[in-house]
């Protein structure tokens, strides 16, 4: 491993200074639980490491007129111990409660987990679904963005050099909206997704299987991850009474994922999964009467 | 069962290690620091398979902090290693064979001066084709990895006629069976620290499996006398066969002889695996007959076994395939052959169950298609046609120890989850996709080293001043808990408390040979010569209390830590006094040693050396899964072993091994397969290589043991390290087939393969009602 220069910032201020100062070769450290792997396999070509782990403002979990805020440096196990986010954000926690070990899950924050930009980030296709929005600054000014908009590629994202993720907030779920989170991995715990698939759909009134309203994501199946549109489109346009429905419903995530074969699994393999993985979660679902999981 | 009041043996004695391991209070090498110690580092080879045109080390060497570059020209003695044949240079001359081949090695003053010195060594290659498929490479065109061609061992064993019992066979099945690279997965990777100590000798403490043969090979090696080397293989974290070859103790050596000073060396996880043993993958071709009412009357085997860059123990484990392919059945018409096949994938060698989990998997599946096909409950047939005492084993040796194969399936129904298997088997019917199935495999593994090798157990005992004792055994404790059981060993047959006993493993200065720990051996040979040892110490302090009590040898007893009258035992001399005698007398304490030769068989098999074996441990494995058919995943929920150990020595022991066994084989039957692509590693660490964890293992792993006494056992026990992981992936896949109907021929059965067949098998059943 190279040496490194060691940089802290225990403000937002002094660490937009920093990052303004050295540009392109700074690194952000959070958690660490990425870039650390990262720097042990001398793949972080940046000699700056600006630790940010000590800024109070970027800590913490809150609701504001009907929006709940996530702060960047909230760490997975900080989300699964939260009363808030079990009442109105459920789907991320599921999301965060799949996430590496406890261990990992104690330092990997939520910031982390979304600047990453893995394709195979649990949290992000829980946050397309729950519709978050990020807050981006700079020492020149500070944009909002959707969760969307962020991810240009695998790691590649639209933050600028000297930006900070400083807020990650999303609607309250409401009282009619229900969802899930699944993940598939090559084993029960501490593993990377196959493929993992989000939703969140709003019931059109107790004693129906009819939605006004359904988002779809998923995840590992493609550069990003990606919305599933048509799906959503289906759900909203059908009844899901019957299995055989869900499923031919389910079917049409075909045409959402353009996943490729790596070492964990083959592309149709993913392929088949992103339709059994969805079928399962909305079958769970139903079985449930459609409330979530307690 | 044991009928002896005994005050140790076969009670759960906690591990006499469990504290100071629990508290971190115990050193391993990778936490011992020498002053002016220096960092080694190795120069892994660049391609799978190359020339070496030029290595030029004059860069790295002008680094300053850099101490010493050792390249193949500094090894003083023969370039090679390996039990059976040196063929593995200890560092590459002109070839490299594997991606992990050791080319040159630094030793620096800080780690990351020797990992900057190994950017500037330039090794200039000429690449040559990547022999990657073992099949392919024993074809005459095949590029070749030793000169001698890639056919390492063939061995073919022939017994009966197999033509005519096919012939006369009512059914034959045949299927083709291919298991993955399994990665041991210790806790603590290759490591070691080096010195040379007083009196000049060079003492290498790195955790292995076999301190006096390291130091014999280490002497080989650098040219030393092998009485200036002193190896400690103890304490080790962890091993499962992996640390039973060298590893990095030459290089060590070499690196402490030509520096005169300490040299630390620590594997990372990756250079770890890229570099060091595996389990050998296999492809075997099996061809079984059978009579209608269950009788085996043949079986025809075909091993392909890619034993990677170099020998190691491939032959062996090979052989112990071949003697254990047929399962512990009666066959008079076998023709079973293997070939141990070089390749460039990575170095294959020693791995628990030594080509026996491999076979396992195949005979079973083999036995539970039959006695599907036959509407036989498969126990019945496993019973039919069961070895017992004084029957001929499918190799040809008559069976005169003890053979525990029906008292194992018998015990079977004595399992908590064969009785209640109809509850657990209930229907889902609020998640109809998920099923669930019970599977289960019987398996068994020779002890010891076979025929052809010496095989003995050592053991020094020492007298203590504290009126304890001190045993010392070659043989290491790497989790497997054998030092506890020398210590009730030793408790008992001394009549002293557990207390008093120390017990010194892996030493070449401080214990007796008791040659490998390895193939489920150590508790059998290291347990009868700490036996042999104690009734000579026994001996020795009677007669010293004879001489002070002026009383016949014959008219004394021992009890408790004292000496005493047989019939007056108020009259009596603790041995802490005796210690004190003796050292009064002669200012030193007596030691004693025992040695041990283990019995073999009748017979040998002509050209497979190591077989066959002469005393067997016997085990059934249970599986309840849950597949769930949307994804192929499943679920091992619950899981039991019936266990032939013979007398049990230490229950807590024997229990931790067999559930450790369990998920180790859980492992290799579910998740866990080293990927190598033309010769290169592509699951080089835990994020990749997929062993289970701890939400992985089911809540509940039985163990039942079934009692065959083993006559010739220390306190009748066997060993049985190896066998309580061989047949849990059999167990497991023939569940996956009971729970939703598809065949698993090839380990480890992902969540995507039995998905893959599952789709398959909907193809069918679609095609045969269309």
């Amino acid at each position: 491993m190279k040496a490194l220069n060691y940089l802290r910032a225990d403000t937002i201020d002094s660490a937009l200074q920093y990052l303004d100062e050295f540009k392109q070769d700074i690194r952000i450290i959070a958690g660490g639980t990425d870039l650390v792997v990262r720097l042990k396999q001398d793949m972080v070509k940046e000699n700056n490491i600006l630790d940010i782990s000590r800024i109070k403002e970027l800590n913490g979990i809150f609701r504001e007129n009907g929006t709940i805020h996530v702060l960047p440096l909230t760490t997975h196990t900080d989300i699964l111990e939260s009363e808030v986010i079990d009442k109105y954000a459920f789907i991320l926690r599921e999301a965060c409660a799949t996430i590496g070990s406890p261990q990992i899950r104690n330092r990997g924050t939520l910031g982390g987990n979304i600047v990453n930009a893995s394709p195979a980030g649990d949290s992000i296709s829980a946050l397309f679904v729950q519709t978050a929005k990020l807050k981006l600054k700079s020492i020149n000014g500070e944009r909002v963005v959707s969760i969307e908009e962020f991810f240009t590629g695998p790691g590649k994202t639209i933050l600028k050099p000297n930006e900070l993720l400083v807020d990650i907030f999303m609607p309250e779920l409401e009282e009619n909206e229900t969802g899930f989170f699944k993940k598939l991995g090559q084993r029960d715990a501490l593993v990377i997704s196959v493929l993992n698939v989000a939703v969140k759909m709003r019931r059109r009134g107790a004693g129906t299987n009819t939605f006004d309203r359904a988002v779809v994501a998923f995840g590992a199946v493609a550069p990003t991850v990606v919305r599933g549109r048509r799906v959503e489109n289906a759900i909203i346009s059908s009844s899901l009474d019957f299995s055989k429905q869900i499923h031919y419903i389910a079917r049409l995530a075909f045409r959402e994922v353009s996943p490729i074969s790596d070492i964990r699994a083959s592309l149709k393999y993913r392929q088949d999964m992103s339709i059994n993985l969805l079928y399962e979660g909305l079958l769970d679902l139903r079985a449930n009467d459609w409330k979530r999981k307690t | 069962m044991i009928t002896e009041d005994f005050k140790y043996i076969g009670k759960s004695v906690p591990r006499i290690d469990a504290a100071d391991k629990a508290s971190g209070k115990i050193k391993y090498m990778s936490d011992l620091n020498f002053p002016g110690m220096l960092f080694g580092k190795i120069l892994r080879a660049k391609y799978p398979h190359a020339l070496i045109k030029k290595i030029d080390t004059s860069q790295a060497k002008a680094l300053p902090g850099v101490v010493a570059v050792v390249t193949w020209e500094d090894v003083p003695g023969l370039n090679g290693f390996g039990i059976v044949t040196p063929d593995q240079p200890v560092l590459c001359k002109d070839k490299v064979r594997y991606i992990g081949d050791a080319v040159a090695a630094i030793a620096a003053e800080t780690k990351e001066l020797a990992e900057k010195a190994l950017t500037l060594i330039d090794v200039e290659y000429e690449p040559l084709p990547v022999v990657d498929d073992p099949i392919k490479a024993i074809q005459s065109d095949s590029p070749k990895v030793h000169d001698d061609g890639n056919i390492h061992l063939h061995t073919k064993v022939v017994r009966g006629d197999v033509g005519k019992a096919f012939e006369e066979a009512d059914l034959v099945i045949e299927h083709i069976y291919c298991t993955g690279e399994q990665e041991h997965a210790f806790l603590e990777m290759e490591t070691g620290i080096a010195r040379i100590e007083e009196d000049d000798i060079l003492t290498i403490y790195a955790g292995s499996q076999y301190p006096q043969r390291d130091q014999m090979q280490l002497s080989r090696c650098l040219a030393l006398n092998p009485c200036k080397i002193r190896v400690v293989s103890y304490p080790v974290g962890g091993a499962f066969g992996g640390k039973d070859e060298l590893t990095i103790q030459p290089i060590l050596g070499l690196l402490v002889l030509k520096t005169k000073r300490p040299v630390k060396m620590v594997m990372t996880r990756e250079e770890s695996v890229i570099s060091y043993w595996k389990r050998h993958p296999m492809i075997m071709k099996y061809k079984t007959g059978v009579k209608k009412d269950g009788t085996l009357v043949a079986n025809k085997v075909t091993i392909y076994a890619d034993t990677g860059a170099y020998a190691s123990l491939g032959g062996p484990v090979v052989n112990l395939a071949i003697e254990h392919a047929c399962g512990p059945y009666k066959l008079s018409n076998v023709d079973i052959e293997g070939y141990c096949i070089y390749t460039n994938n990575g170095v294959s060698g020693a791995f628990r169950g030594f080509g026996v989990p491999e076979t396992a998997f195949a005979i079973e599946t083999q036995m539970d298609i039959m006695a599907e096909k036959l509407g036989i409950n498969p126990i019945e047939l496993r019973k039919k046609n069961a070895l017992q005492k004084g029957d001929i084993a499918p190799v040809g040796n008559k069976l005169t120890t003890s053979v525990g194969t029906v008292a194992v399936l018998d015990g079977i129904s004595k399992t908590k989850l064969w009785k209640e298997r109809e509850k657990y088997l209930v229907k889902n019917t609020k998640k109809p996709w998920i099923k669930r199935g019970f599977g289960f495999a019987l398996t068994y593994q020779g002890t010891g080293l076979g025929v052809g090798l010496p095989d003995y157990g050592g053991a020094i005992l020492r007298f203590c001043e504290n009126g304890g004792f001190e045993v010392g055994v070659g043989l290491v404790d790497y989790g497997q808990g054998i030092g506890t059981s020398y210590a009730q060993i030793a408790a008992e047959m001394m009549k002293c408390p557990i207390d008093k006993i120390k017990v010194v493993l892996g030493d070449t200065a401080l214990t007796a040979d008791s040659g490998p720990t390895s193939a489920s051996r150590g508790l059998y040979l290291g347990g009868k010569a700490t036996i042999i040892a104690a009734e000579k110490m026994m001996t020795v302090l009677k007669e010293k209390t004879s001489e002070m009590l002026k009383v016949s040898v014959d008219n004394l007893d021992a009890e408790n830590g004292y000496i005493c009258m047989k019939n007056q035992p108020e009259k009596k001399i603790s041995y802490e006094e005796i210690a004190a005698q003796f050292m009064k007398e002669t200012d030193h304490l007596p030691e004693t040693e025992g040695y041990f030769l283990m019995p073999l068989a009748d017979m040998k098999v002509e050209n497979a050396f190591g077989l066959p074996h002469h005393i067997f441990a016997f085990s059934a494995h249970l599986a309840l899964v849950e597949v769930n058919t949307l994804t192929g995943q499943t679920k091992v929920l619950k899981g039991a072993e019936v266990i032939d150990a013979g007398d049990v020595i230490n229950r807590q022991g024997l229990e931790a091994q067999s559930e450790g066994g369990f998920v180790m084989g859980m492992g290799y039957g579910l998740f866990e397969n080293m990927i190598i692509e033309k010769g290169i590693f592509k699951t080089t660490n835990f994020s990749t290589y997929i062993i289970p964890s701890a939400e992985d293992i089911p809540s509940d792993i039985e163990t039942v043991t079934v009692t065959d006494p083993e006559e010739t056992g220390p306190y009748r026990a066997k060993g049985v390290a190896e066998t309580v992981m061989c047949a849990t992936a059999p167990a497991i896949t023939n569940a996956i087939y009971n729970a939703v109907g598809v065949r698993i021929f090839k380990l480890p059965a992902t969540s995507e393969l039995v998905y893959t067949l599952l789709e398959k098998n909907e193809e069918k059943c679609n095609e045969s009602t269309n």
